[in-house]
């Protein structure tokens, strides 16, 4: 591998570890809230990329209303799944699983009778290639530069949110330990509900920025969530650093695999990788092992 | 069926013919068809190839609709409707199976037509059992275990040296390439077409670079490929999407060489995510049916920019590869229905086969396919070579398959060998 064919993989490589965290982290929340294993995050992230084409591409609308509006959606849509369905089934160890995979269909089935099955592949408003450094072999799409710096934005925010937020606080530690966390007068059903939302809205707006970029299409969900689930175990399970950590190792051995070999060889990889994890470390790179 | 279980496209449709039917009626200038002929229409509707099925559907409506309307069409002294029955396979084997055991067993058609590939090896026995006229637009389907299956429309991927050939001929300056496809039973024997014709034309390919179906970010598939530095860039047989992607990133990446593919389906599209200059001469194989050159004699699609234009207004921004190609199946086996004077799929099969020879839609062909198939249940004759040149689909050049193969026959073979795609190494 030349230099330069480095520069552009290492390029390529943290496009996709950023919107991979977007997704990850959000479903980290959730599940460490909530315990819940959210198999429909996928159609969450769907479901942003849906709202951008309908606010930008349809409508004609502004890029970033675009966002807002896939972002504001896919919390409510957030909202409803644990109003609805997570937050009844809270005593059931596999009925919020089992419910979000009946979200999960309703969601594609529901992109499907509004958009069709034609994946829909257009331009964002910064298309343009852009160049790094003076560097050619550091040429990148702006689309991908912005998916770049809202990743680290909203990273940095929400790490700022739950260490110097009252909320944050309170979702930290009902993430720790709920039983305890209710002891201290923390409504469980609330912070449930910000998870929710705060997850949800995360995968919306990696949707909606990625959906110029990649195919935006019912099934997209589906290869991104299997990403996020490596990554989650990979990173250990609730944990935020983990999860950001996981997706920058995976997303470079993926990318640095498909470039060198082929994108089959890389899914390969990218599953050996967490089985290393999972029997170094069985509770992941940054994970706490549970307790007996 | 309660109302409640009709899907809207079959609610539309049915309308439609109601609609038609009703027109008839009352139009004395029109003859009403006394029978109804029934025609199968398995492809992927929904998912990730429906770009190559549903289209299809919309063409096939349109003909039957036309045909209807035109009092229906005469088969044997009798007048028959044509009613096409769709059953979505999703591209999935399982649904396939499911799907032609409805359409033989419940719904009656005489002829099926399907996409192919992944989910032909499910149909092939009920088919066989059946005794079951079914075509396919992939005759890497076809084998002796086939017989009763047809690919009288598109010898994918065969045709694909057509456009390695013309541009071998037109860019002498292009010497290198890069090859890149999904990992399936469309890119694999596609791959080893371009191989071959790149080989027979002196084209060295520096890499071959297969990608998971799943992949949605193309970037480091880009990267690997633009590495080799190559004067073409080979997209194979990728889905549209594909295409699409493959084409945002080698604008993206700064790539100023020559490009071909298979397809470039909705490249409006990616001229819209690219530009018109980045786009300009791009080489594919499938031709917009508002092409002047088919009009040319020899043509056997029945008025095809007016079909093209209702086609348009119909489903605007749904013209692909295989929009015309299905209907032109359509053509084919309504002409082999009416040599056998019977819709009786052995009977059909005879009639389309007679001669040895059929009337495709870009011109007389032979039935053929015995070395590479080893069945002679292919259509094979020209076909177009398609270049982008203002931001418009244009036919450059009608190349002869037969032509190339009598000189190269060969190395394709060896290829196919290679990738094990020849019908004695497929399971």
């Amino acid at each position: 591998m030349d230099f330069g064919v480095f520069l552009q993989t290492c390029l390529n490589a943290t496009y996709a570890s950023s919107y991979l965290a977007l997704v990850a982290v959000g479903l980290v929340l959730i599940f460490g809230v909530m315990r819940v294993v959210n198999f429909a995050h996928g159609e969450l992230y769907m479901a942003g990329a849906y709202c951008l084409f309908w606010v930008f591409y349809q409508n004609e609308l502004p890029f970033f209303a675009g966002v807002a509006v896939a972002v504001l959606a896919v919390a409510v849509v957030g909202l409803l799944l644990e109003r609805t369905m997570f937050r009844p089934m809270k005593d059931n160890p596999l009925g919020g699983l089992i419910c979000s995979i009946g979200a999960l269909l309703v969601l594609q089935a529901g992109a499907v009778a509004l958009f069709g099955v034609r994946k829909k592949s257009f331009a964002g408003p910064y298309n343009e290639a852009v160049t790094l450094f003076g560097i050619d072999a550091l040429t990148i799409s702006g689309q991908r530069l912005v998916v770049i710096a809202f990743a680290v934005i909203l990273l940095g925010a929400l790490w700022i949110f739950l260490r110097r937020s009252r909320f944050g606080w309170a979702l930290r530690a009902v993430a720790q330990d709920s039983e305890a966390a209710a002891l201290q007068g923390i409504s469980i059903s609330r912070i449930s509900m910000l998870a929710m939302i705060l997850g949800a809205a995360l995968a919306g707006v990696a949707g909606a920025l990625t959906a110029t970029i990649v195919p935006t299409g019912p099934y997209m969900g589906h290869p991104v969530i299997i990403g996020a689930f490596i990554v989650i175990i990979v990173g250990g399970l609730g944990s935020l650093e983990g999860a950001v950590l996981a997706s920058v190792l995976y997303a470079f051995t993926h990318t640095f695999v498909t470039t060198l070999f082929d994108g089959t060889i890389a899914d390969i990889t990218g599953l050996v990788l967490m089985l290393i994890v999972l029997v170094v470390r069985p509770h992941g790179l940054l994970g706490k092992p549970e307790r007996a | 069926m309660t109302f409640g279980s009709i899907d809207r496209r079959k609610f539309i449709g049915t309308s439609a013919l109601a609609g038609a039917a009703a027109a008839t009626a009352v139009n004395p200038g029109r003859l009403r068809a006394a029978e109804t002929v029934r025609i199968g229409f398995l492809a992927p509707l929904t998912g990730g190839v429906a770009a190559w099925g549903l289209p299809g559907l919309y063409g096939c409506e349109i003909w039957a609709e036309q045909k209807n309307a035109a009092g229906g069409v005469d088969i044997g002294g009798t007048s028959y409707n044509v009613e096409i029955v769709s059953y979505d396979n999703e591209y999935l084997p399982d649904k396939a199976r499911t799907g032609a055991q409805k359409l033989i067993n419940e719904d009656g058609v005489s002829f099926i037509e399907m996409l192919g590939g992944d989910t032909m090896p499910a149909v092939t026995p009920i088919a066989n059992r059946a005794e079951m006229l079914v075509s396919t637009l992939l005759p890497s389907d076809l084998s002796p275990d086939t017989p009763f299956l047809v690919a009288p429309a598109e010898v994918h991927p065969i045709y694909n040296l057509t456009g390695v050939w013309w541009m071998a001929e037109n860019m002498p300056e292009a010497k290198t390439a890069v090859i890149c496809a999904q990992d399936d039973a469309l890119g694999r024997p596609s791959v080893a077409t371009y191989l071959a014709a790149f080989e027979a034309h002196g084209i060295e390919v520096k890499d071959t670079i297969f990608f998971d179906i799943a992949t949605t970010d193309f970037a480091p598939v880009m990267t690997a490929m633009l590495a080799h530095k190559p004067d073409i860039l080979c997209l194979d047989t990728a889905y549209a999407e594909f295409v699409n992607e493959l084409c945002k990133q080698a604008f993206v990446q700064n790539y100023g060489g020559q490009i071909i593919s298979c397809t470039a389906d909705f490249y409006a599209d990616i001229i819209a995510n690219t530009s018109e200059e980045f786009m300009e001469g791009v080489i594919f194989q499938f031709p917009d049916f508002d092409d002047p050159a088919l009009n040319s004699e020899g043509i056997n699609f029945n008025d095809p920019n007016g079909f093209f234009q209702v086609y348009n207004e119909r489903h605007p921004g749904q013209w692909g590869a295989v929009s015309w190609e299905y209907a032109s199946i359509l053509d084919l086996w309504l002409d082999g229905a009416q040599k056998a004077g019977s819709i009786e799929p052995a009977a059909v099969l005879d009639g389309m086969k007679q001669g040895g020879t059929g009337a495709h839609a870009f011109g007389e062909a032979n039935w053929w396919g015995e070395e590479l198939f080893g069945i002679d249940n292919a259509l094979v004759g020209n076909w177009p070579v398609v270049q982008i040149q203002n931001g418009k689909a244009v036919i450059v050049e009608f190349k002869n398959i037969p032509e190339w193969w009598g000189e190269h026959s060969a190395t394709m073979i060896k290829h196919f060998e290679a990738m094990g795609e020849m019908w004695y190494q497929r399971a």
